[in-house]
């Protein structure tokens, strides 16, 4: 069965990593939806985090695939129910035709905060789950969205594991 | 001690034990290049007429010997030209030290001349590249390709040298090599669940890969086959891994591979995978390949597990340790009645041979013929075709490392330069280059190495004046349309053998076989033979692709 799993990596901070890691996300055909990198805790290593659509071989072959990168360390599926996964959005939307406050109500069930004020458009900046921030982007389109950027996911595993080690 | 770039790339080749490396100069390299003549007493450089030469040479140097091959090339075309020979060791898991040299690091990213990104390039067929742009880091980057090239699944690796790099002076502290070790990472009752399986099987078969020749584990398999009374049936790469001659043995599986091994594969309970990958020319059909057997996969590689083919059960480590385990853990068995199964399947696909011609020879005759005046120790390389083929089913392969074709990638043009490196590696045995028309003119260039260094080869050209294996394709699948195969070539392959300095013999028919194999090995020097073949003649039986055994062909025409 086919579904969506987070999966983090922690690689060293070598150049070329992130190419190493997209060029074969791309030659063996993985189907992925969002990919992050910033530094990690430890000087000298990044840490990725890659949202996969594929069944659980897809991911197990993932996973076994981009170990054998040599600047990979780790690679390790994040546990759905028992990680934190987050991403920020920022989405510039239109009033022009529509009353604010409607747009205020949709924005305020999720936490987001107006950042910007146009002559026809409200910029808001909006964080969490994946999912919500999928939400909020649904509920805001009937308003005409102008433009949006996300950063992708960043998740960690619950408890007192790390990936760094 | 304070050495240059250069200098440090010879001292790290010695602390290494390379006393052979294959290459090219040129101008990003000349500094290297000086170095190799500073240590010519201690590095032989052998000179190819191509890059992509010197690669397949390093290549067929590492086949055979179980080393790692050393190819060293010029910027820009000079490491473009070495990118098949890569892919060719990495399709085949060879491992393989590639050195670059590049324009300066001020001139880096300027599209300056014979410029080009080779660590972009070779990035998918790399085990991992480097490019060192600072002097300091190179000796621990070259210790580390080694390592890289030779531990876990072998391969190969790329280090990418700006031209002030090798001309900067350092501190060099000599270094011994790590000792390479991969550990087993399965547990006992990984291994008691292997054995149960094993156990319980009424007809088991072993299916064998490269991985068996590239560990070194022939003696191990033969224990573990003999121990549970398992036939085998061989990947083309996994040639020479276990003795031909053996009662256990069934030969090659896959398109061309034998009725019996492919019936075996239908009708087996349990397949003992060894050092193999399922791949879509022994696994045609993947979801179809021993559908009714329980599989077991012993390997290095943790991502080689469920890639093609769904595993039951499988040992990851060394194949020399995981069979030696393996072995312990399994009891003394016997399969008789499943044997016998197999030997009369054998009879039954016996492959009826085309009728005599006085205008060919046919190619079984001359494989057979050489077969009877090589040792078992003896290297036979093959190009890519028909011409390799006959030989994976015909040549009865004894002893590992004796066996050099390019298996996974499948390189038209990889013979010249493997037998090269062969021969440099083994001056004390004979090297039997078989090719055919097609792949002999992609590199015959090599033929002028062949000569400066009176490498003692014999190069048998199965010449059937057509692109053969293609041609049979568009036989069996594009209504016999003969596009482009047929080249209407005029080369003499013996006048072109005098032109490089090199004997060359001709092969008319069957009655000249042993005539002219026989002066050719009585000669230390090489030889051309010009072997003339029926361009009718097709590799058979064969699974077409995407099929199984039930579909196999045995005649045409």
């Amino acid at each position: 069965m086919e579904n969506k799993q987070i999966i983090g990596l922690f690689v060293h901070n070598h150049p070329g990593v992130l190419l190493r890691v997209t060029s074969l996300i791309s030659r063996r055909g993985f189907n992925i939806d969002s990919l992050t990198v910033s530094p990690a805790a430890v000087e000298g290593y990044s840490r990725m985090t890659i949202r996969l659509q594929g069944t659980e071989d897809d991911v197990d072959q993932f996973i076994n695939q981009i170990m054998k990168i040599v600047d990979v360390k780790r690679a390790e599926v994040m546990p759905q129910g028992a990680s934190v996964a987050s991403e920020l959005m920022l989405i510039k939307v239109s009033c022009r035709d529509h009353d604010t406050n409607d747009i205020l109500a949709v924005t305020s069930k999720y936490h987001a905060s107006l950042v910007n004020l146009g002559d026809n458009s409200m910029t808001f900046r909006a964080s969490g789950a994946p999912e919500d921030i999928d939400t909020l982007v649904s509920e805001l389109s009937p308003f005409g969205i102008m433009e949006m950027a996300r950063t992708g996911i960043a998740a960690l595993e619950y408890g007192d594991k790390c990936l760094n080690t | 001690m304070k050495l240059n770039g250069s200098e440090i790339i010879a001292e790290c080749l010695l602390e290494q034990g390379v006393d052979t490396v294959f290459g090219y100069p040129g101008g990003a390299v000349l500094n290297i290049y000086d170095a190799l003549y500073k240590y010519s007493d201690r590095i032989t450089h052998i000179l190819s007429s191509h890059e992509q030469g010197a690669a397949h040479a390093a290549d067929g140097y590492a086949r055979t010997t179980g080393k790692c091959g050393v190819v060293i090339a010029t910027s820009g075309p000079g490491a473009t030209n070495l990118v098949t020979g890569i892919a060719t060791a990495y399709m085949d898991s060879i491992p393989m030290v590639a050195i670059t040299g590049n324009v300066t690091n001020d001139l880096l990213a300027r599209d300056s001349f014979q410029e080009v990104d080779i660590c972009g390039i070779t990035l998918p067929v790399t085990k991992h590249n480097f490019i060192v742009k600072d002097v300091n880091d190179l000796a621990d980057v070259i210790r580390k390709a080694f390592r890289i090239a030779m531990s876990g699944r072998k391969g190969p690796v790329l280090i990418d040298i700006p031209k002030d790099v090798t001309g900067a002076l350092c501190e060099y502290t000599p270094r011994t090599p790590d000792v390479l070790s991969d550990p087993v990472l399965s547990s006992a009752e990984d291994f008691a669940a292997a054995a149960e399986i094993i156990a319980n099987a009424k007809r088991p078969m072993i299916y064998m890969g490269g991985g068996v020749v590239s560990s070194g584990a022939e003696a191990e398999l033969l224990e573990f086959a003999e121990k549970t009374d398992c036939p085998v049936a061989s990947s083309v790469m996994g040639l020479g891994g276990f003795p031909a001659s053996h009662r256990l043995f069934m030969g090659t599986i896959g398109m061309h591979g034998g009725y019996e091994t492919g019936k075996a594969t239908d009708n087996c309970d349990v397949i003992i995978t060894v050092g193999a990958r399922f791949s879509d020319r022994v696994a045609g059909d993947r979801k179809k390949f021993g559908q009714d057997a329980k599989i077991i996969q012993l390997d290095i590689d943790r991502a080689e597990i469920n890639k093609n083919v769904k595993i039951d059960s499988y040992l990851l480590g060394d194949l020399k340790d995981t069979l030696k385990l393996l072995t312990i853990a399994c009891d003394r068995t016997t399969h008789k009645q499943w044997n016998e199964q197999l030997s009369e399947w054998s009879k039954k696909g016996a492959v009826t041979e085309t009728p005599a011609s006085e205008n060919y020879a046919h190619p079984y005759h001359v494989i057979e013929a050489v077969r009877k005046l090589t040792k078992d120790s003896d290297i036979i390389v093959t190009d890519v075709g028909q011409h390799q083929m006959w030989v994976s089913q015909k040549y009865r392969f004894e002893e590992p490392r004796t066996w050099c074709t390019s298996g996974g990638l499948g390189t038209m043009g990889y013979g010249m330069g493997a037998a090269v490196g062969s021969a440099v590696a083994h001056p004390d045995r004979r090297v039997v280059l078989f090719t055919g028309d097609g792949s002999f003119h992609m590199n015959l260039n090599e033929l002028a190495t062949v000569k400066s260094y009176n490498l003692p080869i014999t190069i048998i050209v199965m010449n059937n004046t057509v692109l053969g294996m293609v041609r049979q394709w568009q036989k069996l699948f594009y209504g016999c349309r003969f596009s482009q195969t047929d080249p209407h070539r005029a080369t003499d392959f013996v006048k072109l053998a005098d032109a490089f300095g090199v004997k060359g013999l001709r092969i008319h028919n069957d009655d000249d076989v042993e005539s002219v194999l026989a002066e050719a090995f009585s000669k230390t020097e090489p030889v051309v033979i010009d072997c003339r073949i029926s361009p009718d003649e097709n590799v058979l039986p064969m699974i077409p692709p995407g099929k199984t055994v039930d579909d196999m062909i045995t005649e045409m025409e």
